[in-house]
């Protein structure tokens, strides 16, 4: 049986931990001004989400 | 940061001597310390004056501070919290030795929001956040808990009397069963 070859990503994911160690340094500020970024991008889809669980409680 | 009018808004809450002190807690406290993490809403641990409490049923009443940021044009709930600033804030009465503790002890912070603009507030420190996610023990909780852990933001000394004094060793224990880590509490505590 053919022996499955797979790429070595250790580097992608030490690049992950490194970005993870990046952001874990900003400041208390700084993350809750990404967070509210965030938020604000993802408020329609939180309203999407919540029409539609509306939307399934009635049907 | 539109959380600058939220604390800053609590603090006339304090100094108008509606709820004696508070401290930030929660996901938002955990951005002092760790990467930060997607959260709907900001949990203020609050202590109040002994006019707050019920006698008759020990019950704390939110209802005065609710009044108070009525009065200030604060009336929009999203869920269970109070929106300020565009935050839904959730008041947390001290329900416990712990909480009382975490307030007692929280990190009074000048958050600097604008270039030499500061802000001031208190932040329960990282280890009562660590014990409190312990005991609340939720997959969000827990999965906060591995992040100071893993980004080794806690004084482990201090988080272990903590478990110890409040009798949440056990809680410690079982994270560390479930997530495969060896105890570090082992060597100082007794469990």
């Amino acid at each position: 049986m053919k022996q499955a070859v797979y790429p070595d990503i250790s580097d992608i994911l030490e690049r992950k931990a490194e970005g993870r160690r990046v952001l874990a340094k900003l400041s208390f500020v700084e993350k809750v001004e990404r967070m509210e970024a965030l938020r604000e991008r993802l408020g329609p889809v939180s309203k999407r989400k919540a029409i539609n669980k509306i939307a399934r409680s009635v049907e | 940061m539109r959380m600058q009018e939220t604390i800053e808004v609590l603090n006339r809450v304090v100094e108008a001597r509606v709820i004696s002190r508070y401290a930030i807690t929660g996901a938002v406290a955990a951005y002092n310390y760790i990467e930060a993490s997607l959260t709907e809403d900001l949990d203020i641990l609050v202590s109040f004056d002994d006019g707050a409490n019920d006698p008759s049923t020990g019950l704390v009443s939110l209802g005065p501070v609710v009044n108070y940021l009525d009065g200030l044009g604060y009336r929009d709930w999203h869920k269970e919290g109070l929106v300020i600033g565009g935050w839904p804030v959730q008041f947390l009465p001290v329900a416990g030795d712990l909480d009382a503790e975490a307030l007692d002890q929280a990190l009074d912070v000048q958050l600097e929001v604008s270039p030499g603009r500061f802000v001031p507030t208190r932040i329960v420190r990282p280890e009562h956040l660590v014990a409190i996610a312990l005991k609340v023990a939720r997959l969000k909780d827990l999965t906060r808990v591995e992040s100071f852990f893993a980004e080794n933001a806690f004084d482990l000394s201090e988080l272990c009397a903590i478990l110890e004094r409040h009798g949440l060793t056990v809680h410690l224990r079982r994270f560390c069963d479930q997530t495969g880590i060896s105890n570090p509490c082992a060597l100082s505590c007794k469990l």
